[in-house]
């Protein structure tokens, strides 16, 4: 049996006591760290320990309508080197060790990367001369893979690579001035980019994790959040008719010392761009090379003076009201002054003619169709430009399109009751022009313009695609009428030699407009214009073409090689057959 | 009388004892020992088992190690084949890009005119219904053929590639192309008619 004696027990009380006290106080602690502030406290060392990567979404592609690429995200790489620990280094050539120095890593860097090895050399010690620990300094970006590939080959250990995405054109300045642009961080500039952005940027995902000691994942911790990379935009343009366009416009817009000029092709039973060219054009791949005036496009956002190609805009409102045929006669002087003190002229002078309707389309007599366009009032004309889609942007929303200027009837002076007859004071811009033809050509049923067929995602869905309902503007019948005009003008005009086609019928009118000189006059600048479509006897194609300043050739003879060889282009690489019926022969005098 | 109290031989001063006392002897003392001779012997320690049991910790032991070696050999398959994925997966990118490039239409009229070749701006259709001959059948000539010079529709991407002849892209317009036209083969007994049945 155990003796205690009363000091051991004592004693061991006391310990007892102490142990119990000090055992308390830590399960205060732990209850008080594990329990009343665990979640501030957890949420503390998340903080500290959770870290997270954006992982980027790929932009989606723009595409002409055969799905070829206008606009490519790739990847590129950018390479960076370490300098503090930038040195020489060991190198195994042929099974023996080499030593590489640093100004022979730097130039072999610098051919590889077309810079000189000194310069090179000089990136590293800016940054340890800026900072003796520097642990990164940026050498190249924006390199190829093949590119990657050899500076990884050197095996450098100080330098680190990575990856970045990166925009490329692959077809240059083919429908530039449309599908626009980005700046150097992707966003996007100008354009289809800009106009379809919400489509072509899809949303970042991010993975998060927790790390420990090294800054490794621990394991179990990760957390992804997929990218939705952005969907691909296609576009209706014809790649090949829009390079063709381009390339015609341009030799003959440089030819005749334009500063500008556009060629629209549109479809005319779905009122589908085909082509948008611009001269001026800009290759998104070098943005530089172009002057920031150039780099839009002028199509849609600079409306002009459209002149005499608008004429038949009146002449259709006419036969629609019934108060005019393509017989109809009327006695065209050189200079015609209507009461209410106008003052109209025809360009060229010449005696009185007697002409029919057809006849004064034909000679294109602002004095001729002054006097049938006085048997609308303002109000009948003004509606007409409503209806034909003039007085308001078209449907494409492309960025800074314009809608031209028309002023309300009841502010038009008396010279300008008369020259919206004739297509002068007001403006349009080259688009509105286009679809003015799509809808003489289409029966009267003017289709909405479309440039973007829609965007498709990666599921192969296309969202957002454009309506596509017609409104019929003028009777189908006076669209024919004025249909068998324009073919007049395309056999009989003063260009009709200039403008043939062998084999298809074609309509047309010619347009020369005095560009206004900004004081409320007009300038000796003219916009010549060409619109037409064909086949004639069952119209496809809209062709327009407008050319400002053409200082060699101030006449629509500099836009007739344009127009013929765009048309012959359209008509034959879409299959179109010839004409098997021959034209209509209105009569022009009488 | 006296012979039956003396065989229980109850003493008075005895009758307190509740436990008769055995008579102990000393050799009986030895037979009280924890291990018996016979159980000694059921219980000895076999070799075997411990060899056994031995030889199977051994035995997972060096199973274990071997999967886990296999499973690493299988992981840094694994590891190779996937860099090597993301290797082509680039190749294929970079050259999907450069067909591209290849194809865009600058290069092909730009190299279509360094081999000589000329546009036919005049179309003629044959109608296999019956033969017709639609349209005046012209041979194509540098004068009815727009020359495509490069310079009017550049292309970043494409300026450096190589031309056919081996000239610069970005340098050719067209004018070297006039000496490689050769003249037009002349069409003798007309078009060919098709035998079909």
């Amino acid at each position: 049996m155990v003796r205690h004696t009363k000091t051991t027990r004592r004693r061991l009380a006391f310990t007892i006591v102490a142990v119990s006290i000090v055992m308390t106080l830590f399960v205060l602690r732990l209850v008080d760290i594990q329990v009343v502030r665990a979640s501030a406290l957890s949420a503390e060392s998340l903080e500290k320990t959770e870290t997270g990567d954006t992982i980027l979404a790929t932009r989606g592609n723009i595409l002409a309508s055969d799905g070829s690429v206008l606009a490519e995200a790739v990847m590129r790489y950018s390479m960076a080197a370490s300098p503090k620990d930038a040195g020489p280094f060991e190198r195994d050539v042929d099974g023996a060790e080499q030593t590489i120095t640093l100004e022979q890593a730097t130039n072999e860097i610098g051919a590889i990367i077309g810079k000189p090895g000194p310069e090179v050399l000089a990136l590293i010690t800016d940054a340890l001369a800026a900072d003796k620990d520097s642990l990164y300094a940026l050498i190249a970006k924006k390199l190829t893979l093949d590119q990657l590939r050899a500076l990884k080959a050197l095996e450098i250990p100080w330098t680190t690579f990575k990856e970045e995405p990166y925009r490329v054109y692959p077809n240059g300045a083919v429908a530039g001035n449309i599908v626009g642009f980005v700046g150097e961080e992707g966003e996007a500039q100008a354009g289809v980019e800009l106009m379809e952005n919400s489509c072509l940027a899809g949303k970042d995902g991010r993975t998060t994790y927790e790390k420990g000691s090294g800054g490794l994942p621990l394991p179990g911790t990760t957390v992804t959040k997929p990218a939705k990379d952005g969907g691909d935009v296609v576009l209706t343009l014809d790649k090949d008719i829009q390079w063709f366009s381009q390339q015609s416009l341009a030799a003959q817009a440089e030819a005749v010392g334009a500063s500008w000029g556009v060629v629209t092709v549109m479809e005319v039973k779905t009122g589908k761009l085909l082509a948008v060219a611009e001269y001026p054009a800009v290759d998104p791949g070098n943005v530089s090379a172009t002057p920031s005036e150039d780099r839009g496009s002028r199509a849609f956002a600079a409306p002009f003076e459209p002149g005499s190609t608008y004429k038949s805009l009146t002449a259709a409102a006419l036969i629609d009201q019934g108060v005019a045929n393509p017989n109809s006669q009327v006695v065209a002087p050189f200079r015609y002054k209507p009461s209410n003190g106008a003052d109209i002229n025809d360009s060229e002078f010449h005696e009185d003619m007697n002409l029919t309707l057809a006849g004064v389309m034909v000679q294109s007599s602002n004095t001729g169709i002054s006097q049938f366009g006085e048997k609308m009032s303002a109000d009948t004309r003004y509606a007409y430009f409503q209806k034909f889609g003039q007085l308001q942007k078209t449907e494409v929303g492309f960025p800074s399109e314009s809608g031209g200027l028309m002023a309300d009837p009841a502010d038009w002076d008396n010279q300008t009751d008369y020259a919206t007859m004739f297509g002068q004071g007001f403006s349009t811009t080259a688009i509105q022009g286009a679809s003015l033809y799509q809808t003489i050509a289409n029966g009267g049923v003017r289709m909405p313009v479309q440039l973007v067929e829609g965007c498709r995602n990666a599921d192969g869905t296309m969202t957002d695609v454009p309506d596509a309902t017609g409104t019929q503007v003028v009777s189908a019948d006076a669209a024919k009428q004025v249909s068998d005009m324009l073919e007049m003008v395309d056999q009989e005009s003063w260009v009709a030699k200039n403008v043939d086609v062998p084999g298809y019928r074609v309509a047309m009118k010619t347009g020369t407009a005095q560009q206004p000189d900004g004081d409320g006059g007009y300038s000796s600048s003219y916009l010549v214009s060409m619109a037409g479509f064909a086949p004639a006897e069952a119209p496809q194609f809209v062709v327009s073409v407008n050319l400002a300043d053409p200082v060699k050739m101030n006449s629509s003879a500099a836009v007739a090689p344009i127009f013929r060889d765009v048309t012959t282009q359209v008509l034959k690489s879409r299959g179109v057959q010839p004409s098997t019926e021959p034209a209509p022969n209105l009569p022009l005098r009488f | 009388m006296s012979g039956a109290t003396a065989a229980l031989d109850l003493a008075p001063e005895r009758l307190g004892r509740a436990r008769p006392q055995p008579t102990r002897t000393a050799p009986e003392r030895q037979h009280i020992r924890a291990v018996t001779t016979g159980a000694r012997s059921k219980l000895r320690p076999r070799p075997m088992y411990a060899v056994v049991v031995v030889g199977a910790v051994v035995a997972i032991v060096v199973g274990q190690l071997l999967l886990s070696v296999g499973l690493s050999q299988g992981a840094y398959q694994i590891q190779q084949l996937e860099g090597k994925q993301v290797e082509l997966g680039r190749t294929s990118a970079a050259l999907a890009e450069d067909l591209d490039r290849l194809a865009s239409p600058q290069y092909l009229a730009v190299n279509a005119q360094a081999l000589g070749m000329v546009g036919n701006s005049l179309p003629t259709y044959l109608r296999l219904s019956d033969g017709a001959v639609l349209g005046t059948p012209t041979p194509a000539s540098a004068s009815t053929s727009p020359i495509f010079n490069a310079a009017l529709v550049p292309n970043a991407q494409a300026a450096t590639l190589p031309l056919v002849g081996g000239q610069n892209a970005a340098a050719a317009d067209g004018a070297s192309s006039q000496e490689a036209v050769t003249p037009p083969v002349p069409l003798q007994d007309g078009l060919p008619s098709p035998t079909t049945r």
